[in-house]
Parts: C-alpha cells; structure tokens; sequence
C-alpha cells in the first residue's frame, strides 16, 4: 500500500487537530506496512520521520494555515492564490514522484486547504482520491456567515473524492444535509488521542482552543461569572489564541472578573500538556464541533469534561458532562459540581481514563486502512 | 408434583425534578419542589395505560376461566400505591379485584423500595416494613406472611431481622454465590434464621424478563407451550418465577406477543401432567427446606454480579448513601412529619441505581430505565437535593 497523504501542518507545528491527526494516524499506517508519503508547506519547524515507511515531503513555502479566513489582515488579497498556489506545487510535486517511482494506491487529503491538489491529482493520474472531513466551512464559521468561497471548494472535493471520511456522525450529517452528498460514500471513523500525564490538581477551570467564534469561549467566561459568586476562589484559563482576544478580555473586565482569568496566548506542546494536567475541570463550548480532540487530551489527562452536547467525540464516549453551548446557567451548575463533589469528580476522572484506552490512533489506522481498501 | 410460583414487582419511584446548585438554600421559591410531579404523572399514567391495567385484566380473567387454579403474587410499593391514590384509583381497584378472588396473594417489602436494610442498624428498616404492613392493611385488609426486600437484596442478618419479625418466608436471588451448584427449586433455611427462602429461577425468569423480544435468542419466539415444557423438564418442588410486572406491555411491548403468551401459558401448564401454581404464602406452606444458605454478603436480582454494586458501586453512589444516612442520624425522632416523608422518598433505591457507571450490557440496561442523559447528571442532581434537604433540618 503506498499513499500520497497531503496535508498542511504537522508536529512539532499544529494550530489545530489537523496536525494531532496526521501524526497520529502517518505513524499508525507506517507501522502497519503502508508506505506514507506525506507532503506539507516547507515551515521553519523542520518536521522529521523516524519511520522507515513515512517520508515527509516539504513542498514551497506558505503563508496561509488551515483556520485562516481571507479577511486575515496579514495576508489579505493574497488568499486565495495562496491556496491555488501552494495546490498547484503539491499537485506537481506527487505528479513527479509518480513518474519516477511509480503510482500511488490513494491519494488522501485533509478539509479544503489541499483538495484541489487531491483532485488535481486524481485527474492526472487516476488515482482514488480519499478525502478526510476534520470540519466544515459551516463549524469554522460557528453557522454564522459561512463563505461560499470555502463550500465551493469543499463540494467540489466531496463530489470528486471516491470516498470521504468524517471525523463524527455529526460530521456525516452536514456533508449529506448541507453538500448533498450520498451517505454510502462516507465513513465515519472517530479520532484517538496520545495520552497525556495527569498533574498536581488545582483550582483550575480550562477553556483551551483557538479563540474563534466555532469555540465559544464567550459562554465559558458567562458561566465563569455566575461560577465566581459561589466559589470566588476558582481560576479561569483562558489558553489559546485567536480574533476573539481582545473582545474576550474585555468581556473579563466588564464582568468585573478579569482578576480570576487568565489569558495565556498560544501555548507550547509541553506548556499544553502541563495545563491539562493541573486543570480540575475542562469546558469546551463549542458552537460547532465535527470530533473535540482536546476534550479527550483532557480526559486523557485525568481531567473531568463538560462539552457541548453536539461535540462530535461525545457520540462514541459516555464519561463526560454535556450541557448546552448557550445554556450557562446549566454549565456553571456543572462546574460548581465539579468543584464541590469530589466523588463526582474522582469517577469522572477514572471512569474517563478508562474509556480513553480505546481511542487508539492504531484503530484509527485500521479504519483507514480499510477506507484505502475500498477505493482500490 | 412441582409449582410454580409467580411473582411479580410492582414499583415507580417518585422521580427528581431538575435541581442545580442555585436552588440550593432558596427555600422562598416553591417551583424549586424535590419531584418532577408532571413527568412522574405522565409515566404512571404511560405504564398503567400499557401494563397494569390490561395485565391486570388479563389476570382476572385468567383466574376466572381456570377457576382459581391459576394464582400469582404481587409486592405493591407505598410509592407505586400513592401515585394510584393520586393519579388513577382504577388501577388500584383492579388489584383489589384481583385480590378479592382469593387467588392472589400480597408480599411484604419496604414501603420506600429503599436500601434501608443497608443501614447500620435496622430501625428505619423496621419502620418502613411496617408502614408497608400498614398500608397493605388499609388497602386489602391483609396482613403478608412472605417478604421480599427491595431488589431481593438479601444477607443473613437482614434473614435473621425478617423472621424476627414474623415472616414466614423471605424472597431473594437464586444465585450460584449462595447455591453453590444446587437447585434453586427447593426451599432453604438461612444458616442463622428460622424462615423458608425462595430463590429466583433466574435462567426462566429472565427468558420471559429479559430475553422474550431478544430475536437472536436461540429461544426465539418464545411460546406458552414451549415454555410450559421446560419448566415440565424442572426438577424440584418449585419453579420461582419473578419479575417486574412491566414485563407485561412496558419492558415488553404488547406487538412482541407478551400478552398472548401470557394469556396461553396457564392452560398450556395445566396441559403438563405435575404441574400446577402456587402463592408465595402456599409455597412456604406447602414445602419444606431442603438445606441451608448462608450469605454473608448482600445479594441481590439485579445485573449481571448479582449483588448491590448496581446501587452501591462507584463513589459517588456510596457518597449519596452516606449523606442518606447521615440526615437520617439528624432526623429520626425529630418529630418533623413532612420532612421524614420527603427523606424517605429520597431513599427509594432508583435515585441510587440512576447513578451507576456499570458499563456493557448492564449499562445498556440501565440506561433505559433512567429519564438522566448519563450517572453523572444522576449524581448532580440528586447531590444537589440531598444537600438543600440538610441545609431545611439545620
């Protein structure tokens, strides 16, 4: 099995679960015989493979990441070329690896950023294009004003892929509902998670993504406050960067509880894992959320979480809280719970880190691996 | 000459009304009342419309046209009676009907379905044993020589604490953990009580209980006269059959056959040379005990482990049952009428069952008889009222 996987960022860089997801699932597939050619936008991070079967392929430069909008200030007009741009050296690249060293099995990409290379791809050389769903234009855009610009690119890759993976059932239903695409040609295939080391517990409240309006993090300092005046000595982390930051600080400040909340910015790998590790209760609020990666990081690390009913991760996980996005009186009495009841929070706790077993990138693999099967 | 002894559980909890942490101490406000009274009035009324009252009539009939040979038992809860008194007195009628035909006899258990016989010591046990005598008085003018405790959970000293106060026999699980590979077909003696013990033929209980619609059974249809033959197969004196009556209609919808099977099976046992149907009051009567059991741990019909890890196995569980109990140290003997009624309501065992994060097959099980998403909002919300209750007898 030999596989063109393209994609846009990888550890030690990742701005979201894209990044989680290509690791974790290049390394399975390496490890069980399928050879991986992985491309990706030349970084100043320098990404390496230890593994025989895995090649990471640097392709150009590119200034664009996967959760950019075109409105971005720094890149402006640029946009849109960018993505054509960077498409169009991928496409050329793997058109060049295939005259030299032969075809590839499956051409395999991840959401809109590299789609039009897939399809690129596949027209040249006839290879089944596999198209992984992490999100929609539809969550990024938290339902509010999605960019047609974005769908365009997205229904055009789901019609012209052979097969399409999404990361949650949720997921499936907006690629049938909202891109009239047929379910048999969709496979569900929920992501796993690398472990993460539970920490000395703290009086700490997690909020931790990208600051943007799919996140929610304005309902988590709503329900912060409500939180404050039954358990004043509670702290808020705020961990993440995004468009959102200054509205959300001034959001703290208006509340009068900008004293009990903290923004980090954008933290490291290790700065991460320590968070989870010391936080007693993660919140992920998200409006729209296909999969929720960093709530089983959290779970992972021993920390009890409250996600949105929606999240896509909760379809296949029991030992969780859920609560509404926009319902913070429900989500600060959850809270208040955690911080109250420690037998609530010990069963939680336990019971979540031993459902996490079974989120395993090596079934994540397998399920891919079958995916690839298919369309050959 | 073997029988075969139906008994059926007929129980509803009074379910928790949404609290979270904010109604805590807001006593001024009365929607924040501990009950859901319109979802626990719109199940009742669901349950009674789909089993109770058509079983019920099934029953009557069935008696009637077998001329009193067919005859069955029943454990009616003070809750479940309440929400007839309440809600819908025809359904309690019917069970008067059905009792007035001298076929059907009455069992004893805890008025609450609690978990009191769990306690350190058995004074409140006590209590709701007789305010269920009491009740069962009022209603049919019976006093129950056979008792069941809430689960069939079951030890030597809650053995020794029923025979002590008068009854005949007890009722619990037929489980290996007391048998060790004998029949559960016979009556026992507890190894330090004088009462007779009869044990649940789990494997054709639960055939009709649990297993009846499962079509991947390789029993699968069960019919009356199939079922008839193996218990004509049973060695022993008698065949325990017990169940929630919710098999009937609710657990079991009517289009699975339920109904029709039950209304076959009486005339497909009599079909069967040695065969007939026995109270729980005639079986004590009718059978000696064949050996003894000894339990030093409680057992229980529930789940697959058979003993009370259902109610008391995880953390949170047992941090709820403490703060039961701890209320109830502060309360009893206070004189506070209004309030022992509302604590006693909050120890009937469901508000601890919907709270378990047993996993598999049991999960699955448990999940269907919670109107909670998952244990943990169980656990909130029950916490939640258990400590707004201490904060009232403060």
């Amino acid at each position: 099995m030999k596989v063109a996987m393209i994609g846009w960022e990888y550890p030690p860089f990742k701005a979201g679960g894209l990044a989680t997801h290509c690791y974790g699932l290049t390394r399975s597939l390496a490890d069980k015989n399928a050879k991986v050619f992985f491309f990706m936008p030349k970084t100043k991070h320098k990404p390496s493979s230890d593994k025989k079967n895995l090649k990471i392929i640097e392709v150009g430069e590119s200034e664009i990441f996967p959760y950019d909008r075109p409105d971005s200030k720094e890149i402006e007009g640029q946009f849109f070329e960018a993505v054509y741009k960077y498409n169009a050296l991928v496409a050329a690249k793997i058109n060049i690896s295939v005259k030299n060293d032969g075809k590839f099995d499956v051409v395999h990409c991840h959401d809109w950023l590299t789609m039009k290379a897939g399809i690129a791809v596949k027209e040249e050389t006839g290879t089944p294009l596999v198209l992984t769903i992490h999100s929609t234009e539809y969550d990024r855009s938290g339902w509010l004003y999605p960019n047609q610009w974005f769908i365009d690119i997205e229904k055009e890759g789901m019609e012209k892929a052979d097969k399409i993976i999404a990361v949650s059932n949720f997921t499936k239903n907006v690629i049938v509902d909202k891109y009239g695409i047929s379910p048999d040609k969709i496979s569900v295939v929920h992501n796993a998670v690398h472990p993460i080391p539970e920490g000395q517990k703290q009086e700490i409240v997690l909020f931790l993504g990208r600051l943007t309006i799919q996140k929610g993090a304005e309902f988590f300092l709503q329900a912060a406050n409500k939180v404050l005046d039954y358990e004043p000595n509670t702290r808020f982390v705020v961990a993440g960067d995004g468009d959102m930051l200054p509205r959300l600080i001034h959001q703290s400040i208006d509340m009068g509880i900008s004293d009990r909340v903290i923004f980090t910015g954008r933290l490291t790998e290790d700065e991460v894992k320590h968070i989870y590790g010391i936080s007693s209760v993660y919140v992920m609020p998200s409006v729209s959320e296909p999969f929720g990666i960093t709530a089983l990081e959290a779970i992972s690390a021993g920390t009890p979480t409250i996600a949105s009913k929606t999240a896509g991760f909760s379809e296949a996980f029991k030992n969780c809280l859920r609560v509404d996005f926009w319902d913070t009186d429900e989500m600060a009495n959850k809270i208040i719970s955690l911080l109250r009841y420690d037998p609530l929070h010990r069963t939680l706790s336990s019971e979540g880190r031993k459902e996490i077993d079974i989120f395993t990138w090596d079934r994540v693999a397998d399920k891919t691996l079958d995916v690839y099967n298919g369309v050959m | 000459m073997t029988s075969i002894c139906m008994y059926f559980e007929v129980h509803q909890p009074m379910r928790l009304n949404h609290f979270s942490v904010f109604n805590i101490g807001d006593h001024n406000d009365p929607k924040t009342s501990y009950f859901d009274e319109k979802l626990n009035r719109e199940i009742f009324e669901k349950v009674a419309r789909k089993c109770y009252l058509p079983t019920n009539n099934l029953l009557l009939e069935l008696i009637r046209k077998h001329d009193g040979e067919f005859r069955v038992s029943f454990s009616l809860t003070g809750t479940f009676v309440e929400y007839c008194e309440r809600y819908m007195p025809e359904v309690l009628d019917s069970f008067k009907e059905l009792f007035k035909t001298g076929s059907v006899d009455m069992i004893e258990e805890t008025y609450y379905h609690s978990l009191s016989a769990l306690y350190d010591d058995m004074d409140e046990f006590e209590d709701q044993v007789k305010m269920h005598n009491q009740m069962i008085r009022r209603v049919f003018n019976y006093r129950p020589r056979v008792f069941r405790n809430t689960e069939a959970i079951f030890d030597n000293r809650i053995a020794k604490k029923v025979a002590d106060m008068g009854y005949k026999g007890i009722i619990t699980e037929g489980t290996d953990k007391i048998l060790n590979r004998r029949s559960p077909n016979y009556l026992y003696r507890p190894v330090n009580a004088d009462i007779k013990v009869l044990l649940r033929n789990y494997t054709l209980s639960d055939d009709v209980g649990f297993r009846f619609s499962a079509k991947q059974w390789p029993g699968y249809p069960l019919t009356a006269d199939k079922y008839a033959q193996w218990m004509s197969h049973c060695e022993g004196d008698l065949v325990n059959l017990f169940m929630d009556y919710e098999t009937f209609g609710e657990h079991h919808w009517e289009d699975t056959g339920i109904f029709t099977f039950l209304e076959h099976l009486p005339s497909e046992v009599f079909k069967q040379n040695y065969l007939d149907f026995v109270t729980v009051s005639e079986a004590v009567e009718r059978y000696v005990p064949v050996g003894e059991i000894d339990a030093p741990w409680a057992i229980s019909w529930a789940d697959e482990d058979r003993d009370v890890s259902t109610w008391l196995g995880n953390d949170m569980q047992h941090s709820c049952f403490n703060e039961l109990k701890e209320i109830g140290r502060k309360l009893r003997g206070d004189g506070h009428k209004d309030l022992l009624h509302t604590w006693r309501l909050l120890q009937t065992s469901d508000h601890l069952y919907y709270c378990s994060t047993k996993g598999m097959e049991d999960g699955a099980v448990h999940a269907y008889f919670s109107h909670y998403d998952d244990p943990y909002e169980g656990f909130i919300n029950f916490m939640n009222i258990l400590q707004d209750f201490k904060q009232k007898i403060n």
